[in-house]
């Protein structure tokens, strides 16, 4: 038997990287079996378990960097929020990455995002002056410091013209409730929350000390966050660099106000809604209910729950990263989550997040059920009914 | 004689009890034969004490419920009781008003009644000069806490140990893993303590530095004599604790792990005992140690080696992980092991070392080799990674060694029931280890007999403690590998034992597992032909043999099973109340049909501890029994006499079915080799069935637990339908 020799070096550079709880794994496997990509085949499937990515880690073993190991984590949190011993998986896995990224070795379809990042502030490669163009013909408040809320409009949200359309619908839905909010435009930076989670700490850290200067200097205390990844982030990781804002999502705010009666829905869908939790929302943030709130109330709609929901919800696989990942047909998990909303009879599947809207929509045409199972944001429901 | 018939739970209106009765009064001519509703209420129990009193009756029927249930009820004193088992092994698993239900009910009459009319009242052995002193064997850990809980209880006792301190092998320990939460605090023993705890008690007397020169006698009246320095001294004693416990592996057996090969490879009790001096260093040249592997199973579940596990060197190997990393937090620690077995609270303590940042492989080691300046590599196989593994160079590479009973040490020897002669047709006798310990004076060794790897044999899952000489008993690790807390637990469980076995030897009853049982075995003597089949086979060696080489049965080291009865050819032992001519003359009660009515018959001989209560839940589960099942219970199935087998055969009966317990390794006879002896009888009943004629096939022996009670109608069942293909048996009529 060949053997490979330890290093002690490299485990002690991973955990100082952030992987602190590298060592209380017991390898019991559980991490693995909840895997999305234990459902699905394929190369990375067959390449990746996160059970032996953290061996190999807690080992400092060569093996874990190859891409389809190291980059195919997509951040869901199924494994570690059932860890039996609380090991932070993911503060693990991207310590791991950033061994190579931190050492300049990007994969290649990061390389844009990462690039443009660095040049723009967000990763869409959209120049930094086109961030407003989202509002085209929409008037969005400027944020002052009468303003109550900063409304944080993602950067897929600001250039991806499909997700443009979210954006837009949240701001009339804030404004239809009655929400004091602006939006600050063309100096904000991507929250940074993908690229940390890619290895690259120290454009994490430039992007969330950029953005906490400007927030702070417009005396930003409350956030809206249009996507639930930015609010992981401002909520999380930015209070330990010095950003303390109360941060909420904007599916939370509107269902605060709904049961409050400031903010009604009218007309009628009828249509049959089934709802994606989105990792990042449920999982991560531990929202599941605001956003059951807000299609509850939508009149003349059939509410229904998907096999695999709230706590247990299946990823879009999107996070991580994963958004820029090129994954063959039948291999993506997100195909799956699409068929889960078809096998429930439902016409629309609506969910909270940007990524997922982009992974979805993809998913759905890939599979050709655009005509059977309409993919939406809350915010447009909420918007046509409001 | 009175015969009382219970008609209640279901019985009158399931049978007719006139006709019964008549088997009572008629058949056998007992003057009382009474019915009564609830026989089991204080009328019906009061019926009964009338009779005693004003009829003189001193021996009794009572055709009920099984005799497993109301025995305070039907508890007279000075008065034989029998009793009948109609309503769980007759009504409620046979049809109603049937006449084959009728058949076995009045058969199963006839054999209370044959057995009460035959059968004495047991009157208690009565040993003299008895002594209630617990003797302590081992001043261990074990030897302190028996000795402790003797004295706490209110009993003398009296310790031995060989060494000049008392304290054992836990003595050596620095620290032990915290018992309370958070269970991963290491902590001292106070084990100095405990020690003066022993030595200040006036209630136990010590002797260190001694050893046991020879133990005579029997339980109550144990005379020991003790050797200490040139002195001899003499105790009497009324039962012993066996707490002599064990030693770490020869290490020195591990050259493939590089222990005598390379210096800076040492045990897991050497890491002990420098951790304890202050300071883990190098024995190559006595640097602080920087990088340590732990091997754990070092020669244990190996089959090359020890082929068990030790129980206690994870959690061991665990703490001293800690000591490592509290001397230098920075060390590197690389823990190999087959099984992390942390089980309970010491999961803490592993979720402990592993987040101080120790590295566990799981797989076997493939080698450990020195490379420059004395430090080792290991070379691993990593299940985990599916590969194999090389360390980086550590400083120190322990070895957990695992534990070997001192029961285990010694010549062995085994002791057979004549010197070569005849030999071929024995039962296996069991072996002794001559490990120099209780140095008993016992026909059947010096020792007690050890299990496969030389702990004390024990019945494992019903009495741990017991071992297979009565009044004495296994604490601590001589009996089974344990931790510090299952040590404490087992010393006070075997000294309790202990206790329980000297007042219930005053008192002349049997120890567990018949401690209401007075009676004990009684040897006609002028038959005895001396082939000491009975010194051989009774598995608690309770039978010595005197100047003239007669067997000499000791009443208080006899557990009551019966099984020198079975062993014996001359038919010469038998109980008051148990005897091979009791249980005969019961079978020949049985009324056996002619063949013509096609109505066959099949004897079980089922043994009282867990095939006799299955009978009785299959009953309580109103499952339904072949009706030509006729039942005698039997102490064990090791009192299982051939000549009952023959004597059945002989009058008609078509089938013999002995159901007893699991024999073999993991046992469940209560009687530990009971079960076993009835099956070893059986291979050679051939030539009794040939001399008769007769099939193989008649006789059969089943292993039933208490939980088969479902599988029961099927096992009767199926040997009913063999004996219907083999046909009747040819004896019927004569």
């Amino acid at each position: 038997m060949e053997a490979k020799e330890l290093s002690m070096e490299m485990k002690e550079y991973i955990a100082a990287a952030g992987a602190e709880t590298l060592d209380w794994c017991m390898q019991c496997g559980l991490c693995s079996a909840l895997c999305p990509w234990r459902l699905v085949s394929g190369q990375i499937s067959e390449a990746f378990s996160i059970r032996k990515m953290q061996r190999l880690g807690q080992l400092g073993l060569e093996g874990f960097d190859t891409e389809e190991v190291l980059f195919a984590c997509t951040t869901c949190g199924m494994c570690q929020v059932n860890c039996p011993r609380q090991v932070k998986i993911i503060d693990n896995v991207r310590s791991m990455r950033s061994t190579t990224v931190e050492a300049g070795f990007v994969p290649t379809n990061l390389r844009s995002i990462v690039g443009s990042l660095h040049a723009n502030g967000n990763p869409w490669s959209g120049a930094r002056e086109d961030r407003l163009n989202w509002q085209k013909g929409l008037e969005v408040p400027l944020f002052t410091p009468e303003t109550e809320y900063f409304l944080f409009v993602c950067c897929t949200s600001c250039y991806d013209p499909r997700s443009q359309k979210i954006a837009r619908s949240i701001v009339e839905v804030l404004k239809k409730a009655g929400v004091s909010f602006g939006v600050i435009g063309a100096e904000e930076s991507c929250c940074g929350e993908t690229v940390r989670k890619i290895g690259d700490e120290e454009l994490f850290k430039k992007l969330a000390r950029g953005n906490i200067e400007l927030f702070k200097s417009k005396g930003v205390r409350k956030i809206i966050t249009t996507s639930p990844h930015c609010l992981y982030t401002f909520k999380n990781e930015y209070p330990e660099l010095g950003g303390e804002f109360e941060v909420v999502h904007y599916t939370e705010l509107l269902a605060g106000l709904l049961r409050e009666g400031k903010f009604n829905l009218n007309g009628s869908l009828g249509k049959k809604v089934a709802y994606h939790d989105p990792c990042y929302l449920g999982r991560h943030n531990g929202i599941f209910d605001a956003p059951r709130t807000l299609l509850g109330a939508l009149p003349e709609a059939e509410i229904i729950e998907l096999s695999r929901s709230r706590e247990r919800s299946l990823c879009c696989a999107g996070g991580g990263g994963r958004l820029w990942a090129e994954v063959p047909r039948g291999e993506r998990f997100g195909e799956l989550r699409v068929l889960d909303a078809e096998a429930k009879g439902a016409d629309i599947l609506a969910t909270a997040c940007p990524y997922c809207m982009i992974m979805l929509e993809a998913d759905c045409l890939a599979l050709d059920k655009q005509e059977k199972v309409k993919i939406m944001e809350i915010s447009e429901l909420l918007n046509a009914c409001s | 004689m009175g015969v009382y018939i219970c008609t209640g739970c279901d019985i009158g209106e399931s049978l007719d009890l006139e006709a019964l009765s008549k088997v009572a009064a008629s058949e056998y001519k007992v003057p009382v034969c009474k019915t009564h509703p609830f026989l089991c209420s204080a009328e019906g129990a009061g019926l009964i004490k009338q009779d005693i009193a004003g009829e003189g009756v001193n021996a009794i029927v009572i055709a009920a419920c099984s005799p497993r249930v109301n025995t305070d009820v039907f508890d007279f004193p000075d008065v034989f009781v029998e009793r009948v088992n109609l309503r769980e092994q007759v009504v409620w698993c046979h049809p109603a008003n049937d006449e084959d239900t009728q058949m076995l009910a009045e058969d199963s009459l006839r054999m209370g009644i044959v057995k009460a009319q035959q059968a004495e009242l047991p009157v208690p052995f009565q040993a003299e000069d008895i002594s209630k002193t617990i003797l302590v064997v081992g001043g261990g850990l074990a030897g302190l806490t028996a000795a402790a809980e003797t004295a706490k209880a209110g009993y003398r006792a009296v310790l031995v140990e060989k060494k000049e301190t008392l304290g054992g092998w836990a003595a050596g320990l620095k620290n032990v893993v915290g018992l309370q939460p958070p269970y991963t605090e290491l902590e001292d023993l106070n084990l100095a303590d405990r020690v003066r705890e022993v030595e200040e008690n006036e209630k136990i007397t010590v002797y260190k530095n001694a050893q046991i020169e020879k133990i005579a006698g029997a339980p109550g009246m144990f005379d020991v004599q003790i050797r200490q320095n040139d002195n001899l001294y003499s105790e009497r004693v009324g039962a012993i604790v066996l707490a002599a416990g064990a030693v770490a592996y020869d290490a020195t057996k591990l050259e493939n792990l590089g222990f005598g090969k390379y210096t800076n490879v040492i045990t897991g009790e050497q890491l002990e005992e420098m951790a304890g001096q202050g300071a883990i260093k190098r024995p190559s040249d006595g640097k602080p140690v920087e990088s340590v592997a732990f091997i754990l199973c070092a020669g244990s579940r190996d089959k090359e080696h020890l082929p068990y596990c030790s129980a206690i060197c994870c959690t061991e190997s665990l703490k001293q992980a800690l000591y490592v990393k509290q001397q230098n937090p920075e060390a590197s620690v690389y823990i190999f092991y087959k099984d992390m077995r942390a089980t309970g609270n010491y999961e803490f303590l592993y979720q402990r070392v592993q987040k101080e940042g120790a590295l566990f492989f799981r797989g076997d080691v493939l080698g450990v080799a020195e490379v420059a300046d004395g430090q080792l590599v290991i070379a691993a196989e990593d299940v985990l990674v599916g590969e194999g593994i090389k360390t980086e160079p550590v400083d120190l590479v322990v070895l957990a060694t695992g534990m070997v009973p001192v029961t285990a040490i010694g010549e062995k020897l085994v002791i057979k029931a004549e010197d070569d002669k005849g030999a071929q047709e024995e039962a296996p006798a069991d072996e002794i280890i001559r490990s120099n310990i209780l140095n008993l004076e016992y026909r059947q060794g010096p020792e007690v007999p050890p299990l496969k790897y030389g702990f004390a044999d024990s019945h494992f899952i019903c009495f741990p403690y017991e071992t297979r000489r009565t009044g004495i008993y296994a604490a601590g690790s001589v009996r089974a590998p344990m931790d510090i807390p299952a040590t404490i637990r087992d010393a006070t469980g075997a000294a309790l034992k202990a206790i329980q076995c000297v007042e219930l030897t005053a008192a002349g009853s049997a120890v567990h597992p018949r401690v209401w049982d007075l009676s004990f075995p009684e040897f006609f003597m002028q038959r005895c032909t001396q082939c000491k089949r009975c010194t051989v086979e009774c598995p608690f060696g309770a039978i010595n043999e005197d100047e003239k080489f007669n067997p000499l049965p000791n009443p208080t080291r006899c557990r009551r099973c019966g099984t020198c009865m079975g062993s014996c050819p001359e038919r010469i032992i038998s109980f008051k109340n148990y005897s091979v001519p009791i249980i005969g003359s019961m079978l020949k009660a049985i009324e056996v049909p002619e063949e013509d009515e096609e109505k066959p018959r099949i004897l079980v001989f089922a043994c009282e501890n867990d095939a006799y209560p299955a009978l009785d839940m299959a009953g309580l589960n109103r499952l339904s029994i072949s009706p030509w099942v006729r039942v005698i219970p039997v102490r064990c199935l090791g009192s299982m006499n051939l000549v009952w087998i023959a004597d059945a055969l002989s009058k008609g009966i078509d089938g013999i079915l002995l159901l007893g317990c699991k024999h073999g390794d993991d046992y469940q006879c209560h009687f530990i080799k009971g079960s076993e002896l009835a099956n070893y009888r059986l291979s050679k009943i051939s030539e009794t069935l040939n001399r008769l004629a007769l099939e193989a096939d008649r006789v059969r022996m089943v292993q039933v637990s208490i939980m088969d009670y479902d599988k029961l109608p099927g096992i009767i069942e199926e040997f009913a339908g063999r004996l219907e293909e083999v046909g009747p048996n040819p004896y019927k009529g004569f």
